[in-house]
């Protein structure tokens, strides 16, 4: 499963508007193309003390440390046993890199304008993340923005 | 609008780099000179040459006010390498003058490097008025002497360019290209390469500022004799910056007036006439390269990342090594070639920390001139003694101890090292002492800082941390050592005045913390009425680490080994005291030791709670100390360290007691402990 998705593909502003679609419970999410890097397997995660409880540790990608944050905890849901179609996105925002554990990841989709819709805000975990709602085959897909996902940690940065 | 000229802009760090080292050289030169009483010819040079590269260079950046002053010191120099007996006269000012000039053009290089294109220059001329006045001393002096030495120097030179000088040029440079001079000497030595016969008028331009005013009036003319043709030339010259216009007159090699003209331009320029030393060519090149030529300067960014690179091999190394699929292979072959690979990887590993390591003695020579500074300012006479100055520390080490080098100096001097009444006064000699000396300990260079003066008083320590609210238990409680260590905190100064120099009760904080963050310790003995030691203990590099590595549950860590003085099993559960707090202890000959335990502090599921099962590991970092129970002990490694990802910059690790992280020979993760701040946390 390990695929480099960015690999050959053209500019980020293609990027942009394709989605990586991945399912937590039943529910379709998308990642912006533009921040994906690569999907990994779950790797032994080294636990960090003393962090926020989302982030579930440590891995070593390569020789790099990244952190792994769980988006179900970030979202409020419940902890989930790892399965085989569990996987790790490896994000790259403002040139660090962090990986989100999902379920599972499905395709990637091309998403056109009129095909997006405004979230309404409810102030809930999962909808405070969300920059647009893409209806696709007749199915819903929350696409989070990346920015919003990790503004709180990276708050300390900026 | 920016001062550097944009054509220039790439060339200016190498500019600043150059500039600085031969500073440093100026510094050193100056120091063992002012300690010897005299100055060597050999030194006279060396301050000629230094002071002569840095003008021409920067001239040719544009940047004036440094060129003028280097230009100063440069005279005075010239007066003296040609009349050393002079010296005398003005030993002290002339001294005072150049160090001040040293320091002024120091603050205009960092100045250029923080700055940038908004660099403003300062103005030096007040210290190129006291130079000038200063070489009119000495030279008012040897005046006959010299303009004798240039007359009988004069006839054969004549007589040559007589009869080789081919062609006369007339150059005007643009209006306002300011430094005429010096461009009409970088037009000369650019030419010099094309040319057999290569003469001017003025003769040196770049030996007198004022000439300047002189060529952008009437002009700079140059003879010569092109060694192939006047094409050559030709194109040289209007290749060159600033030239407005420029006119070729082919001269007849005996041409009479024109002779006449030479020579009586020559006796005008006689005094500027020597300064073209004769080692020095071109000045623009320095000559003293010679030895150094096997010396290139890199990027340290390009040093970091081929460390980080170094270590990556190191842990894929290991990764194939250890490899699970090898398990319970006999592969003869492959271990053999695998031995090979190892013993090279270890080797390019030392390489490359060795490419990172300077010797101390730089930092150590510039301390030197602190300590001559305050001994004049504060009326107090000490020498500075450095031991083991080519003792070698990794560049980001080095560049840390600068500054509490600096502050343990100044303090020594300010507070330790009495005035020479009083040192006779107490049977001491009048000189005081202070002994800066690093050795490398087993993995660890230790520095210590030692002054012969007046010692601690611990109960003065105490009265002042009181007043000031430092103190964390009653003064009575206080060892002589914890007292001592009461001037590293923060607000503390022992000074009631505020010196120029210290008083300000941040100095020593600082050297506190500078070696800290780089992985050091820091302790204070004294004896009062003898003096005082700081004894600073560092690491050797900081990219790599010798640790234990421990298990506590499923998490390993990795503990330097230089904060483990010992570990133990603990047989007898009744070794454990209760405090009220529920806080354990242990008491180990006779010390009594709070208990760490691990998984509880961080945590961590699944770690051993029965004491007798795991592993005390007793730490030792100045005066506090603890054992830290864990799981078991997996074996001693040389980790990578690595940074937390800046994703956990918020969380603030560094202070719950781990200093980052390590890739282990599995390619899993350690975390490093950093058992000063694990302890304080207590």
């Amino acid at each position: 499963m390990n695929e480099n998705i960015n690999s050959g593909t053209g500019l980020t502003n293609d990027l942009k508007d394709r989605y990586l679609l991945f399912n937590i419970e039943d529910t379709k999410y998308g990642f912006s193309l533009e921040y994906v890097l690569e999907i990994i397997n779950v790797p032994s995660l080294t636990p960090v003390p003393g962090v926020a409880h989302y982030i579930k540790g440590i891995i070593n990608l390569r020789g790099k440390i990244i952190p792994i944050i769980d988006v179900r905890l970030k979202l409020g849901l419940p902890e989930r046993e790892h399965d085989d179609k569990t996987c790790i996105i490896v994000l790259n925002i403002h040139d660090m890199q962090a990986g989100v554990i999902v379920d599972s990841v499905s395709e990637v989709v091309n998403a056109e304008n009129s095909q997006l819709s405004v979230p309404a805000d409810f102030g809930e975990a999962s909808s405070r993340y969300l920059s647009s709602i893409l209806e696709i085959d007749n199915k819903i897909v929350l696409n989070i923005d990346c920015e919003k996902f990790f503004s709180a940690d990276l708050e300390s940065q900026f | 609008m920016s001062y550097i000229d944009p054509g220039m802009r790439d060339m200016l760090d190498t500019f600043v780099h150059e500039t600085e080292t031969m500073l440093e050289e100026l510094d050193e030169i100056l120091l063992e000179s002012e300690r010897a009483r005299s100055i060597s010819a050999d030194n006279i040079g060396g301050i000629f040459r230094i002071t002569h590269t840095i003008k021409g260079s920067a001239a040719m950046m544009g940047i004036d006010g440094i060129s003028n002053l280097s230009h100063a010191v440069e005279d005075v120099f010239y007066i003296l390498r040609n009349a050393p007996s002079k010296l005398d006269l003005v030993f002290d000012t002339i001294f005072d003058l150049v160090f001040q000039t040293s320091d002024f053009l120091k603050r205009e290089l960092e100045k250029l490097q923080v700055q940038g294109n908004d660099y403003i220059p300062d103005d030096p001329s007040g210290l190129i008025k006291k130079l000038h006045l200063q070489a009119a001393i000495l030279s008012g002096e040897s005046a006959p002497q010299e303009s004798e030495k240039a007359a009988a120097e004069k006839e054969p030179d004549c007589g040559e360019a007589g009869q080789s000088c081919r062609y006369k040029i007339h150059i005007f440079f643009n209006d306002d290209s300011q430094m005429e001079n010096l461009r009409a000497f970088m037009l000369l030595s650019q030419l010099e390469g094309c040319c057999d016969y290569l003469g001017s008028d003025p003769e040196h331009p770049e030996a007198d500022s004022s000439l300047s005013e002189e060529i952008a009036k009437n002009g700079f003319i140059i003879y010569c004799t092109p060694a192939s043709s006047i094409d050559e030339v030709k194109q040289t010259i209007e290749n060159s910056l600033n030239v407005k216009s420029y006119e070729i007159v082919d001269l007849l090699p005996d041409n009479p007036d024109d002779k006449s003209l030479r020579s009586e331009e020559q006796a005008d320029a006689t005094s500027s006439k020597a300064t073209q030393s004769p080692g020095t060519g071109g000045p623009i090149k320095a000559p003293a390269r010679g030895a150094k030529q096997s010396l290139i300067s890199v990027n340290q960014a390009k040093l970091d990342q081929l460390m980080d690179l170094v270590g990556e091999i190191v842990t894929a190394e290991s990764m194939v090594g250890s490899n699970p699929d090898l398990r319970g292979l006999k592969l003869d072959n492959f271990t053999k070639s695998f031995r090979e690979l190892r013993k090279l990887t270890n080797e390019l590993q030392d390489i490359v920390m060795a490419m990172r390591m300077v010797p101390l003695q730089t930092t150590f020579h510039k301390m030197d001139r602190i300590v001559r500074d305050m001994s004049k300012k504060l009326g107090k006479k000490t020498e500075l003694v450095t031991e083991g100055g080519d003792t070698e520390v990794d560049k980001t080490i080095n560049d840390a101890m600068v500054d509490p080098f600096m502050h343990m100096i100044r303090n020594s001097m300010d507070h330790g090292i009495e005035p020479p009444e009083e040192r006779l006064a107490h049977g001491k000699p009048e000189l005081g002492r202070i002994t800066l000396s690093a050795r490398n300990v087993g993995g660890e260079i230790l520095i210590e800082v030692a002054d012969d003066g007046c010692g601690l008083d611990a109960e003065k320590l105490l009265e002042k941390a009181e007043r000031n609210g430092l103190l964390t238990k009653p003064a009575s409680a206080y060892t002589d050592r914890e007292a001592y260590n009461l001037i590293l905190a923060p607000g503390f100064s022992t000074n009631a005045e505020v010196t120029e120099f210290s008083g300000r009760g941040v100095g020593m904080d600082v050297v506190r913390k500078n070696v800290e963050q780089i992985g050091g310790t820091i302790s204070i003995n004294s004896v009062k009425g003898q003096g005082t030691t700081f004894t600073i203990k560092i690491p050797l590099t900081l990219a790599i680490v010798n640790g234990m590595n421990i298990s506590v549950g499923g998490t390993v860590f990795t503990l330097p080994i230089a904060s483990i003085n010992q570990s133990f099993k603990v047989n007898d559960p009744g070794q454990i005291i209760r405090n009220t707090n529920g806080t354990e202890m242990i008491i180990i000959r006779g010390e009594c030791y709070p208990i760490v335990r691990l998984n509880r502090y961080f945590g961590i599921d699944g770690g051993i709670e029965d004491i007798t099962d795991g592993i005390m590991i007793q730490v030792n970092n100045n005066d506090s100390k603890a054992c830290i129970f864990a799981d078991e002990l997996i074996g001693e490694f040389q980790v990578v360290v690595k940074p937390f990802p800046s994703f956990f910059s918020k969380y603030d690790l560094k202070k719950r007691g781990l200093s980052g992280c390590s890739i282990l020979g599995d390619g899993s993760i350690s975390l490093i402990l950093d058992s000063n701040n694990l302890i304080c946390d207590l």
